[in-house]
This record gives structure tokens, sequence and C-alpha cells, in this order.
């Protein structure tokens, strides 16, 4: 359902010459599964999902999203998708069902399809009592729930999650995993890009790591622990993006 | 609904939702005609007071200076002409004048003294100037009557002023000195405010990519986000007419100079100023957009905005003293922007519409608005400008 091959993204920076954000990565990912991304800071992920939603076009290699290529058919491939990040923020001085509705008349729904989807939203996300609220004046559990329903609204086979549990607290946490268990439940392609090492134990079934641009490991959690020999994922990861402590011990410095 | 109409429409929404729109870009043009109204009022009855005020006289009151009390002014006495310099210092008085006694062929010399950097001074100094060279006149006309010698002897040349109605009757000369101004800076700054909220506040908000992704076209995003802010631009400089359309009709005090010939925008003058504005807030809402597209966040799209604003600004300033010059006239200026539509405007307001004028202006402000959108839509669809924060 989602697939890269040699995916790069290459961005020219004045000062620092060509930066190879992305370089080279191929993946996999299936209906019914979620696929982990993971990686450190500036890794890449958020340039791969970029990528495969169409807000950026790859320097070079290809990649399709529910059958559409990124490049050539970028359209179809936005119309097939629902994205979510924990950065993305709502229009603050538009209701909760305004910002909804717009987006799925945006997505093509109108008339009673989209009053039904849009009911269908509001009742699955209990956003009612707030539906006529200002998202301006939502608290951040509200306004990850009016997030989660503007991705799903119009119902796409696959959807990206850019580490969308960030910042946020173990309830509202909850919330958006358990709703990624069931996108997978519903035969959704999940692709989640995080660097929460429980939150993949708990939802990928297959997971790539990535470390400065290019994919240094693939396979499921298990996987990646056997070829490691290590028996915490955490550990596993760190080993495969060759760890090193950002600071010298206390000794050392005295020494 | 097409897209463009349906990002638009979510734009004008939010817009009309923003306090700073409600305030910035319609109270505030109505609140600034109406003050304007006013203080223009204000000056021009204080100007003509001033020819009326108090007169200080040197000495005891004579028939002379009773005649000046006949014909408005108010007169006071001052003992010696060093009072009268003292109170002109101590800014008491406006203007002293000492009546010396006439002279062998029956001349009578006035000193008046006033501060030449008081205007109050120099004003009252033209009232009795004026007076006097009407009382000279009325007694060189007895004089040449007295010895067989024809009146017009005292005036070998005379000049007769004939006003000559040109154009339609329009509003009067000084609401046609500020009011362009107004109308077309409201164009670009009325819609300032939202400008860098529309895309470099939606990259720092991250509600960019949430739309970006959507299946509709990003020229549409854009095309929509100027028609949005194009419409805001348009209703903020046509609250200008709006709040002197309320001025002329609350009667405000100060107001009835200013409205001596009633409203003076006429429908004809208002249909020209829409047909000049349409392009105009094209044009001016394309180069916002695309200067918020250009920005990484809200307060470097702001800083851009406020030096663009002086390219605006300069033009509507000097379209309230082309009046001074013959430049209005001449088909050149038309080919100039901004100073080009505030020109137009202001013969509009005139009653003097000049078509072809209108027909230049119209075309050069439609062509670099098309030139302004393209440059917008080109700037949006880069994703290095678009991505970058």
């Amino acid at each position: 359902m989602v697939r890269t091959h040699g995916l790069k993204k290459h961005f020219k920076d004045p000062k620092l010459g060509i930066k190879k954000a992305v370089d080279g990565v191929d993946i996999a990912a299936s209906p019914g599964r979620i696929f982990g991304l993971l990686g450190v800071n500036g890794a890449g992920k958020t340039t791969m999902l970029r990528m495969l939603s169409t807000v950026i076009k790859p320097t070079e290699g290809s990649a399709t999203v529910a059958g559409s290529d990124v490049v050539t058919d970028a359209q179809k491939v936005r119309s097939s998708i629902g994205f979510m990040s924990n950065s993305t923020a709502l229009y603050g001085r538009l209701t909760s069902r305004e910002v909804i509705e717009y987006f799925g008349s945006l997505y093509g729904l109108e008339g009673a399809r989209l009053q039904e989807r849009v009911k269908y939203v509001l009742d699955k996300l209990q956003i009612h009592e707030f539906e006529d609220r200002l998202c301006d004046k939502l608290s951040t559990g509200q306004k990850q729930r009016v997030s989660i329903a503007r991705t799903i609204l119009h119902d796409p086979p696959v959807l990206f999650f850019d580490e969308p549990t960030a910042g946020l607290d173990v309830v509202t946490s909850q919330t958006v995993m358990e709703f990624i268990e069931e996108a997978r439940d519903m035969g959704k392609t999940v692709i989640f890009s995080t660097h929460i090492m429980s939150e993949v134990e708990r939802l990928c079934d297959d997971i790539a790591v990535i470390h400065d641009g290019v994919v240094v490991a693939k396979g499921s959690p298990q996987t990646m622990r056997d070829m490691t020999g290590e028996h915490s994922l955490e550990r596993a990861f760190l080993q495969l993006v060759k760890f090193q402590a950002g600071y010298v011990s206390a000794k050392q410095v005295t020494e | 609904m097409n897209d463009t109409f349906k990002i638009a429409a979510k734009e004008l929404r939010e817009m009309f939702r923003d306090k700073r729109v409600k305030f910035g870009a319609f109270v505030m043009p109505i609140f600034l005609v109406l003050m304007m109204v006013q203080l223009f009022g204000f000056i021009i009855g204080a100007a003509k007071g001033a020819t009326k005020s108090t007169i200080y006289f040197v000495g005891a009151k004579t028939e002379f200076s009773k005649a000046f009390e006949n014909s408005g002014m108010k007169v006071l006495s001052v003992p010696t002409a060093e009072d009268g310099i003292k109170l002109i210092k101590q800014d008491k008085a406006k203007l002293v004048l000492d009546i010396k006694p006439p002279k062998e062929d029956g001349q009578v010399i006035i000193d008046a003294y006033f501060d030449p950097k008081q205007q109050m001074g120099q004003l009252a100094l033209s009232g009795v100037q004026q007076a006097l060279a009407k009382e000279n006149q009325d007694h060189l006309k007895v004089t040449l009557t007295e010895r067989h010698i024809p009146e017009s002897a005292a005036e070998f040349i005379k000049l007769n002023p004939k006003k000559v109605e040109v154009g339609s009757q329009g509003a009067g000369e000084l609401i046609v000195g500020f009011l362009p101004y107004l109308i077309v800076l409201f164009a670009f700054s009325g819609g300032m405010s939202m400008a860098a909220d529309l895309v470099a506040g939606e990259k720092d908000k991250n509600t960019l990519e949430t739309l970006l992704i959507t299946p509709v076209h990003r020229n549409h995003i854009v095309l929509g986000k100027v028609i949005a802010l194009a419409s805001v631009c348009f209703l903020s400089s046509f609250s200008c007419l709006i709040g002197l359309f309320v001025a002329s009709v609350a009667k405000l005090p100060g107001s009835e100079e200013m409205f001596k010939n009633g409203f003076g925008v006429t429908p004809a003058a208002a249909g020209t100023i829409i047909l000049l504005l349409l392009p105009l807030v094209a044009m001016f809402g394309s180069v916002l957009i695309a200067i918020s597209s250009y920005a990484r966040n809200p307060r470097e799209a702001q800083t851009y905005l406020a030096l663009v604003n002086f390219v605006v600004i300069l033009p509507a300033v000097f379209s309230q003293v082309i009046g001074l010059t013959d430049l209005g006239s001449k088909l050149w200026i038309n080919t100039i922007p901004v100073l080009n539509s505030a020109n137009n405007i202001r013969n509009a307001l005139l009653g003097k519409t000049d078509w072809m004028a209108v027909a230049i202006t119209f075309g050069m402000s439609t062509f670099l608005a098309a030139i302004a959108i393209v440059i917008a839509v080109r700037l949006f669809n880069r994703e290095e400008v678009l991505i970058r924060v």
C-alpha cells in the first residue's frame, strides 16, 4: 500500500552545501499493519512523511501510496491519506465543527455525505460537547480529538502519524494510541514515526530505523533485538544508531 | 463550490472574527474620516473666526475703532503701544493697532503690532487689511466724484472673477484633499494586519501542512487567500466612503463647512471609485500574500510589510497635493501605480472623471495585479519557501 524505492531528498543549504535529509530509502507498509519509522530528531522521519504525503517532492527515487505515484499523481495520493502530527494546529477562530466541515469539503465531501461523516466523527470522538467552541478555547486533549476527527473524516485507506503523542499527557496519548490500533484493525495502512520505544513495542508490526537519512535496519521489533543481541528495543535502537554520549563523565573531566 | 471559494470563504469567516480586522480594517477608516471631517471643519471655522477676532487699540475708543467693532470684531483698548506689545509677548493679544495723528496731507498711519510666528495674528492682520482696503477704496471714490473724475479711474484694470463649472457637481475640495489618500491607503493597510497570518502565520502554527495534504491544488489555495484578503482590502477602503456618508448625515459640529454641497459623492463617482479599486485591491492582495508566503513567520512578514507600506504611502501622499501642479491632467501619470488610482479617485470626487485616464489606470492596475498574482502563485508553489520556518 505504501512503497518507496531509493527515495532521496537533498536540500541545498547556502552555508552547508547539499544536505542529504533522506538518502535512498526503501520501505514497504501493508494494509492492516502499523509500520514504525524510528529515528532520533533530524534523522529524516518527517522529511520521509512529507514526501509520502506530497508536501515536498523527492530529489530522486520513487514512492507510491495507495497505488498512486507521489509525484505524477499527487492529487490522488492526497485523497487517500490522513495525516496527523502533534505539531499541526487547528484554526483558532473556527469552531471544532467548522474545522471538521471545512476539511471535509476540501476532501470533496458534500451535502448529506458530509453531514453523515461529520456526525460519525463527532460521535466517535465525543466532540459534541465542544463542537461549537472556538478551537482556541479547547484543551490540548480536545484539540487532539478534533485533529483525529479531521484526519479520519474522509475515511482514507492510508494514515500517517508524525510523532502524534509528543508532548501529550498520558491520558491523551492513550486515546491517540487506541485510535491508531483501531485504524490498523480496520485494515488501514499506518505509518507511524516516533522515537518513543514503549509506543513502538505496543503498536508497530514492522519498523525501519532511520539514521542520517539512511535506513540502518528493518524488520519486526523482535528482529531488531535479535540483530543486536540486546534485550530491550531501546538498547537495540541505540546500538543501531551508534549512540555516543553527548557528555563526558565527571571523572574524565577531573582527570 | 469551487475549491478556491471554499478557501476564500473560510479565510473571510476567520478574518471577520478577528478584532484586528474589525477595528483596523473597518472601524478605523470610518473613525478617521469622521475625525478628519471634524478637524478640517474646525480649522476652517477657526480661520474664519480669526479674521473677526479681538483687536486692541492704543488709547480710548474712537469713531474709527468703533467702525471695526461694527464690522463684527471685538475691540479693546490698551493705554500705550508698549502695553500692547507686552500683551502680544504674553500671548494675550494677537494684534494691536496704534493710530497715529493724521499727517498734513490727511493720511492716517496705523502701526500694527503682531507676532509673525503666530498664524492667528497674521489672520487678524489680514482681516484688518481687507477692511482698510475697502475703506480706502470708498474714500478714493468719494474724492474722485468730488473732483468730477469717473470712479473707474480708481481701478484702471478691474479683475472680474467668473466661476466656470467643470463636470458634474462633486465633493468639496477639502474632502477631495484627503479622501483619495485614505481610500488608497486603506486598500492596502486594511489587509495588512491579516496578511501575515494567512500564510506565514499558517507556517508558524503548522496549519499549512494540513492544508497542503488535502486534494486541493496549491494554485486554488493561494488564489482563495488572495480573494479573501483583497475582499477585506476593498471593504476597508470602501469604509472611508461610509465614514464620509455618516459624517454628512450625522451633521457633526464643524462638518457643515465640509458639506456645503451635501454628501458630494455622486453615484457615478462611487461607481468609478469601485471600478478603480477592484484591480488595485487585487494587486495589493496578491502582493500581501506573496510577502506572507515568502516570510518564515508572521514577525518577518510584518517587517517586510512595513517597508512595502511606504511604497504605497508615498504616491498616496503625493496625490493629496497633485492639484497644486498640472501633473494630474497628464495622461502618463496614469501609468504610475497607486498615484494613478488616487488621482482618478480625486477627479471622480470632483465630478471631473476623465474616462481615458480611468481606462489607462484600470489597465495598468490589472496588468500589475496579474503579475502580482503570478508571483504569489509561484512563491506558494516553491517547497523551499513553503516549508522553511
